[in-house]
């Protein structure tokens, strides 16, 4: 092993035993000094009620920011920028990618649909459907199908099939995903287009992009003077399928789009996630996304910050990209499904031993700004790890550990009526959400039922149970793995449209 | 994001930070049991009062002074110290106790019962009872009276005469439901008699139930036990330990087990492992002893004591 290999196991294992020396000192030290723990317990938890109420406030300015951008007419915007010295808006092409594995053609459809609903001009529009080669022929001749299909309605629709068991690639979905760029690539250099006027955007097979998603994306790139040295990132909502999934995944995956939400205005933490866009400049310029990495879709943006030497971010925009949510037809299976997911999730745990080695090897970047993002990036992983075990399972130990005589003290006496009391506050926060949570739905389709809407309200009672059983134990499972070096392979979520199952 | 986001963002933090910082130290010096008097920017320990009383919604005096609170209650930031505690409420009797609180600690009343000063005496029958026997089921009052022996319900109601024996001792000691529910034991310091109770529904005519005298002892009594099986009384008089057979008719089969020192003070019959536990002090030490009374040895014990019968009977 190599100083650097040694360096990165290093750091490959430092979450992981944070969030285990956490976990096991607590369980030890409610034994030993219960007293301890229940002071801990008690800044964690107003810490937690305060952090909530913090992102309550951030959620509830994004939706309300959300709301106004809603209304806005991006093309026109572009226009009015005309004669001003800026890119203009109808020099910019899409580059709209498709990494996809097994897919079926309904899923596809319905994704293209939507860039054929945008009010953006498809003849600028390149469609790329990247298809695995170990997904199979059948998949490789929807793709075929399809582009026979669509390939009169916009500038250009590419097919690619990427190769299996290419040397330092592994299964991942960058892997595919930086073969369909070779290749656009490939086809933007025989139109002879300049790169900073091409804008990628990498989408999950399921992505339904909103109408004015590709006009608001123009607009931000085009206003932006560092066009190049940001991303562009949409809010995701799940919004495909969501009234046919089960309640407990509608939860979960909404709650996943709050925080999304609540991201966008956390500018200096701000990371790529799932479906966003960027310059296929900048894209060209780091050498596409890592193959040997599952959480591409993070991974590009710190693989873009540590080349341009810290200088680059992400730009939120208002706009909605709408995706599957995770589910099945049994309550156990959508659980399993949606733990599957948030640990392919959790395992941007990666992306930490990834900068970290980056951040040794760049001299460039400022070292309050690497102590500052390597903070960021760890504390959001070890939080995600911890919070739920310590609020849910940590805090009665003291109780049950500490025996008559702690139970005799104030402290005690105190800790089950204040942690109770503060965890009152956060109801607040669930009804915010509850509230939200039926302004984002899409119109409720024909052949379901109008009492569904008082389950898509209702359904909320269950995030306190799935905080406390799936908050956390992704997390952990995740950090364990990369801790004992069992890296995980790439896992496709299998899609569920209404009772039709895909991969 | 823009820059009023950005404004509202920075405010929300500064004020969830500055909220942190003020509320942490409260809260935790709170539940550590120490208050913090603003006025004079002092700190002091203080311990918590826990008290609970049923019923509920009792006023509480602490010192003689009325506090606001009701029980179930929690008096908190009490300086160290033994207060009065008085627990009231119309109509009940009230509750007293001096109570210590100290430092950091919690001083729980969380037992108190408050007694009705009206107590509601209700009659369960009209019946002259000169005793009565209630087994631990609950299941009926059996009375004996000058008249007879009668039986109701456990509310008195469906009452129904038994027998007409009226012989009762007047120093019953105890009464004892036999393990299968078809006799009842009692006795006395002289005495043990056993009321058969036969089933009602098969006997038309007649007695539904029989008392026979089964022991006179020159002894006294201490107290007597049910065998699990039911036909046999384990019991101590003087310093014996003895085991009678019982059955209507006939002659009874009494074994002394054991004999003492000295007449056991402590005695304990266990029914489910039919064992007696009882103290003696053979060589001047007074210790625990346990006899093993179990069906299968107990059976064993009485064929030879029976066969020993027999052959004395022989000889004769």
């Amino acid at each position: 092993m190599t100083r650097s290999e040694r360096l990165r196991r290093f750091f490959e294992i430092v979450p992981g035993f944070m969030t285990w020396s956490t976990i096991l000192g607590l369980i030890i030290f409610s034994i030993f000094k219960p007293l301890w723990v229940a002071v801990f317990i008690i800044c964690f938890d107003l810490y937690w009620v305060i952090r909530v109420g913090y992102f309550t406030t951030l959620l509830v300015f994004a939706y309300r920011r959300l709301n106004m951008e809603k209304k806005t007419d991006w093309i026109k915007k572009c226009k009015s920028l005309e004669g001003r010295g800026m890119l203009s808006y109808d020099s910019v092409y899409h580059a709209v990618l498709f990494p996809s594995y097994k897919e079926g053609p309904e899923v596809l459809t319905s994704s293209i649909n939507a860039l054929l609903d945008s009010n953006y001009d498809k003849k600028k529009m390149i469609v790329a459907l990247a298809v695995e080669e170990r997904a199979g022929d059948a998949c490789w001749e929807n793709a075929k199908g399809l582009q026979k299909k669509f390939s009169d309605k916009f500038f250009e629709f590419i097919i690619t099939r990427h190769p299996d068991g290419l040397k330092g690639e592994a299964k991942t979905k960058g892997a595919n995903a930086t073969w369909g760029a070779a290749i656009i690539k490939e086809f933007i250099d025989s139109k002879k287009i300049d790169y900073e006027h091409v804008v990628m955007s990498c989408f999950d097979a399921d992505t339904c992009a909103e109408k004015e998603y590709f006009a608001c994306l123009t607009y931000h790139y085009i206003t932006n003077p560092k066009r190049t040295r940001s991303s562009y990132q949409p809010i995701p909502v799940y919004n495909n399928n969501i009234w046919y999934a089960r309640s407990i995944a509608r939860v979960i995956e909404l709650g996943s789009s709050f925080m999304q939400m609540i991201e966008t205005m956390r500018l200096e933490k701000f990371v790529t996630f799932s479906s966003h866009s960027m310059s296929f400049k900048t894209l060209v310029d780091v050498g596409y996304w890592p193959v040997d990495m599952i959480s591409d879709d993070s991974v590009i943006y710190w693989k873009c910050f540590l080349y341009f030497d810290g200088d680059y971010s992400v730009i939120p925009m208002y706009v909605t990209v709408s995706l599957d949510v995770a589910t099945e037809k049994a309550i156990i299976p959508t659980i399993i499904k949606q733990y599957k997911q948030k640990r392919r999730w959790a395992w941007g745990v990666e992306n930490f031993p990834y900068l970290m080695m980056g951040f040794v090897k760049n001299k460039n970047i400022p070292l309050l700004k690497k102590i500052r993002r390597g903070f960021h990036l760890f504390e959001s992983h070890y939080t995600w790890a911890v919070w739920a075990i310590i609020v849910t399972f940590i805090a009665p130990l003291p109780l049950i550990f500490g025996g008559g005589i702690f139970r005799q003290t104030t402290m005690g006496y105190s800790l089950p009526s204040v942690a109770a009391a503060l965890f009152r506050i956060t109801t607040l926060t669930l009804f915010i959400c509850m509230l939200m949570s039926i302004k984002l739905l899409p119109p409720r389709p024909k052949d379901v039922k109008r009492q569904k809407k008082l389950v898509m309200f209702t359904q909320w009672i269950l995030a306190p149970l799935l905080a406390a059983f799936v908050g956390s134990t992704p997390a952990i499972d995740a950090q364990t793995r990369l801790m004992l070096g069992k890296y995980m392979h790439f896992q496709v979520t299998e899609k569920i449209r209404h009772g039709v199952t895909t991969n | 994001m823009n820059k009023s986001d950005t404004v509202i963002r920075y405010i929300a933090f500064s004020f969830s930070l500055a909220l942190y910082l003020t509320l942490l130290p409260i809260i935790l010096s709170y539940s550590l049991g120490y208050h913090i008097d603003f006025h004079k920017f002092i700190i002091y320990k203080t311990g918590i009062l826990s008290l609970r009383s049923t019923p509920s919604g009792a006023s509480i005096y602490i010192d003689g002074k009325l506090i606001p609170d009701v029980t179930p209650a929690r008096i908190e930031e009490l300086r160290p110290g033994t207060y009065s505690v008085e627990v009231k409420k119309e109509g009940l009797f009230p509750w007293q106790k001096d109570l210590t609180v100290r430092s950091n600690m919690v001083t729980r009343a969380e037992n108190i019962l408050l007694f009705p000063i009206l107590q509601m005496t209700e009659k369960v029958s009209d019946r002259e009872t000169d005793d009565f026997f209630i087994p631990d089921d609950r299941s009926q009052i059996y009375y004996m009276t000058k008249t007879g022996l009668y039986k109701s319900n456990i509310d008195g109601a469906n009452p129904r005469k038994l027998s007409s024996y009226s012989s009762w001792p007047s120093d019953i000691l105890g009464k004892k439901l036999s393990p299968d529910g078809k006799k009842i034991l009692y006795f006395n310091e002289n005495g043990i008699w056993v009321i058969y109770l036969n089933d009602l529904r098969l006997i038309a005519n007649g007695n539904a139930a029989e008392v026979e005298e089964v022991l006179k002892s020159s002894n006294i009594i201490k107290d007597v036990f049910w065998h699990s099986g039911s036909n046999h009384i384990v019991f101590v008089a003087g310093r014996d330990i003895d085991i009678l057979e019982i059955g209507k008719g006939g002659g009874k089969n009494i074994v002394t087990l054991n004999k003492c020192r000295r007449q056991p003070k402590g005695l304990y019959y266990d029914i489910y492992n039919d064992s007696l536990y009882f103290n003696d002090s053979p060589d001047g030490k007074s210790v625990l002893y346990r006899i093993d009374l179990r069906e299968k040895l107990f059976e064993k014990f009485m064929e030879r004591i029976r066969k020993e019968f027999d052959i004395i009977y022989d000889q004769k």
